[in-house]
């Protein structure tokens, strides 16, 4: 199947920061594809490239088969996108917003269909001011289809919305893929990803550090399993860490983390080094490795904050 | 075209959903206009010298104000980047936003003329001249909007930038305080700002001799505007996380602020700032105001009736127009010397002396109007001066026919417009508001001579 979005060795710098250090994907048609990394990783910068908000210090960013460093406008005409949290005048309503930016394309659809594709026919005549979160995003996504787009790029856009909500949002990304769109998303929501991506990039210190199918990423991790156990009281990192098959130990307080490729030998092991330590056990947790766990892994996100889940 | 009209047209509909825009845009400038009124309500034609000042303030607001408050709010929305994702470029959204900002502060303009003409002003000497006058105002004030919206980083910065350009130029700019009741060095600054050149080519084109006569008012209008707009175009921000301060490029800011120095600076040399001071005063001899002579012996034939006929109903002496000090209020000690020079030099003053009586008391009543015109400090303590001399002057009867007389022909004779020869700086420019001055301490006068209670 034909690539829609083909980048290669994509850089950006801002003074003497390298925000983004070759990087290089492609996305084929007809596919959900997550740009996944923690904050600071160039993600934005690599989106922001590939929108033409910014512009690229070298490399090629090719966008439905065109140049997008070199006819940025023509780029814009084939692609819709909802920002993150996109707001809007207080008092211009769904309707003439939806006119408003279909005006600015050759081709466009009418805001009557988008209002009821949206759920938003109700609240057409409704303040941007007056509409829930949920109403806003969905309005966002209407946005981004109002000059039918061939690429759909969505830039975290479940971010600040509340369960419910989210999942709409999730139905309505999983129907753009049944009606055969392109979907670029980014994400900080790991479980989120995992369920919606066909495939993923995840990019940490302006690099892509791993790309492909969310499955296959987590097999890659096949045979390693979490384990999360917390105690009464703190135990000594040192000592813990030399039981047999501990690895990637990490140590907070009363709760620690580590990862192990023989759970039964590793565990046996760690039964007989609490009782030795006279460590009283609350809680003990043993798990398939995730999604996060991969990401957690790729990007040493170790010493940051750890991605969170919806 | 199509998304720059609908652009357009959405601007303009929003514009009016927004309370707060239609206050600021729309109301303030109104109650500016009832205000003046007001204080200026015993001028002939209602607020006909004041429309310059007026307009200004409307397009300065909407402009300085309306126009930033709304770039930099969409831009910390992320409208201006949503936008910037579409294929329309950014000049094209810039431009619509300023024609849309031009059509709003037209039509405040052209409420307050509505207003002005429903108040009783009668219609402007040049209405199509105040139109381009007005354009070029508008011109020079939403570029000096665009640097702003550009220079600040969010809505509480437009309003702190705004005030200090807004402020000054009301103040010592020539917007909202005559010229000529300012100091000298004040009137040099007034050069460099633009609210002064917009006052001059809106009020030559409402009272004056329209474009013609207000020529390097309205270059220097399109030179600021030309200039802001340059630098506003190459230092606009669509995003809220481009901070100015780390933006590439300031220097684009020097040309905004050449246009105004090299303004200030061409009108300094070519001596358009005319300053009445001690040293070098307007002219040596008092300007006189082009008028038919005043008719000899006929203000003689003056009765009791026609005094007792003439309306009594004149301004508070403690208001704007022609205060009047107190018996037993002293002259506040920055105006002592003033007031004292004028009680000694009134004796020899030649204007005083010169010609037949009703022009001797009409040049001595100019004593008291042209500083009132003027707004100078020293202004309510001049009248009891000159009311002093006159009594230790004329007889009574004499005086009171001299003054009746006056009050019944107040366009007769000439006036003064400056006082250089008594130490007291400033000109009054417009003649007919010493008459109207001279009018009403006239009748203050006779209300004092004769013992009568006045309003």
């Amino acid at each position: 199947m034909a690539d829609k979005v083909v980048v290669r060795d994509l850089r950006k710098s801002y003074g003497a920061t390298a925000a983004v250090r070759g990087v290089s994907f492609a996305i084929q048609a007809g596919e959900i594809f997550g740009l996944l990394g923690p904050n600071g990783a160039g993600k934005t910068s690599t989106l922001e490239c590939l929108l033409g908000l910014r512009e690229a210090d070298s490399g090629d960013v090719e966008v439905c088969g065109l140049d997008a460093r070199k006819f940025p406008r023509e780029v814009k005409q084939k692609i819709g996108v909802a920002l993150q949290s996109t707001s809007l005048q207080d008092k211009i309503t769904p309707q003439e917003a939806l006119r408003l930016f279909g005006s600015f394309y050759p081709r466009r659809a009418t805001p009557e269909r988008l209002l009821e594709r949206f759920t938003l026919t109700e609240k057409a005549d409704a303040p941007f001011d007056s509409l829930s979160g949920g109403q806003r995003q969905r309005l966002a996504l209407a946005l981004a289809f109002v000059n039918e787009p061939e690429l759909v790029i969505l830039d975290e856009p479940t971010t600040g919305l509340d369960p419910q909500a989210r999942r709409e949002l999730h139905d309505e990304i999983r129907r753009m893929k049944r009606d055969g769109y392109t979907v670029l998303i980014t994400t900080h929501y790991l479980e989120e990803a995992e369920q919606l991506c066909d495939r993923i990039a995840i990019i940490d210190q302006g690099k892509i550090v791993a790309t492909g199918a969310p499955r296959e990423l987590i097999a890659q991790s096949a045979g390693q399993q979490s384990v999360a156990l917390v105690t009464a009281a703190p135990l000594a990192a040192d000592a813990l860490g030399r039981v047999a098959g501990v690895t990637e130990l990490r140590c907070d307080g009363v709760e620690a983390h580590f990862r192990t490729g023989n759970a039964t030998q590793t565990l046996a092991a760690l039964m007989a080094f609490l009782v030795e330590q006279r460590a009283e056990v609350v809680d003990l947790q043993v798990r398939k490795a995730s999604l996060e766990d991969v990401f957690l892994k790729l990007t040493h996100a170790e010493s940051a904050a750890p991605a969170s889940t919806p | 075209m199509s998304g720059l009209r609908q652009h357009l047209r959405q601007s303009l509909l929003l514009h009016f959903r927004n309370k707060m825009a239609l206050i600021y845009g729309y109301l303030f400038p109104l109650i500016f206009l009832v205000a003046f009124w007001v204080l200026y309500r015993h001028e002939k034609i209602p607020l006909i010298r004041h429309m310059g000042e007026l307009l200004t303030v409307s397009v300065l607001g909407g402009a300085c104000f309306g126009l930033p408050t709304t770039m930099v709010s969409e831009r910390e929305r992320g409208v201006w980047r949503r936008y910037r994702l579409t294929p329309v470029p950014t000049w094209a959204f810039v431009t619509s936003t300023v024609v849309a900002r031009y059509l709003i502060v037209l039509s405040a303009g052209a409420l307050q003329l509505a207003l002005a003409f429903a108040i009783g002003m009668t219609m402007p000497a040049h209405p199509f001249d105040l139109w381009v006058a007005f354009t070029a105002v508008s011109f020079a004030f939403i570029g000096l909007g665009l640097v702003i919206a550009t220079l600040a980083d969010n809505v509480p910065a437009v309003q702190a930038l705004g005030q200090c350009i807004f402020l000054p130029m009301l103040i010592i700019g020539g917007v909202a305080v005559q010229l000529a009741s300012l100091p000298p060095w004040a009137q040099h600054v007034s050069a460099f700002f633009p609210g002064r050149y917009a006052v001059e080519a809106l009020q030559g084109s409402v009272t004056g001799g329209g474009l013609v006569a207000t020529r390097f008012s309205l270059l220097a209008l399109v030179l600021i505007g030309a200039a802001g707009c340059l630098a506003g175009a190459k230092l606009f921000r669509w995003d809220a996380a481009q901070r100015f301060a780390l933006r590439v490029g300031k220097l684009w800011l020097v040309p905004a602020l050449a246009a105004w120095m090299a303004v200030g600076l061409i009108a300094e040399w070519r001596g358009r700032i005319a300053v009445a001071t001690d040293d070098a005063p307007v002219s040596a001899t008092p300007k006189i105001a082009e008028a038919p002579p005043a008719p000899l012996p006929l203000w003689m034939k003056i009765t009791a009736k026609d005094v007792t006929a003439l309306d009594f109903n004149v301004p508070s002496d403690g208001g704007v127009v022609s205060p009047f000090a107190a018996p037993d209020e002293e002259a506040a000690d920055y105006t002592k010397d003033e007031v004292e020079g004028v009680r000694n030099g009134l004796s020899t003053w030649k204007p005083g002396l010169e010609g037949d009586d009703v022009q001797r008391v009409r040049n001595l009543l100019c004593v008291a109007a042209v500083p009132d015109a003027i707004q100078q400090p020293v202004e309510r303590y001049l009248p009891p001066v000159v009311l002093q001399h006159l009594e230790a002057t004329y007889p009574k009867d004499k005086l009171i026919k001299i003054l009746t007389w006056i009050v019944l022909h107040p366009d007769d004779g000439t006036v003064l417009d400056s006082l250089p020869d008594l130490g007291l700086q400033g000109t009054a420019g417009d003649p007919s508001v010493v008459r109207e001055r001279s009018y009403l301490y006239a009748i203050k006068f006779i209300i004092r001579i004769t013992g009568r209670a006045g309003r």
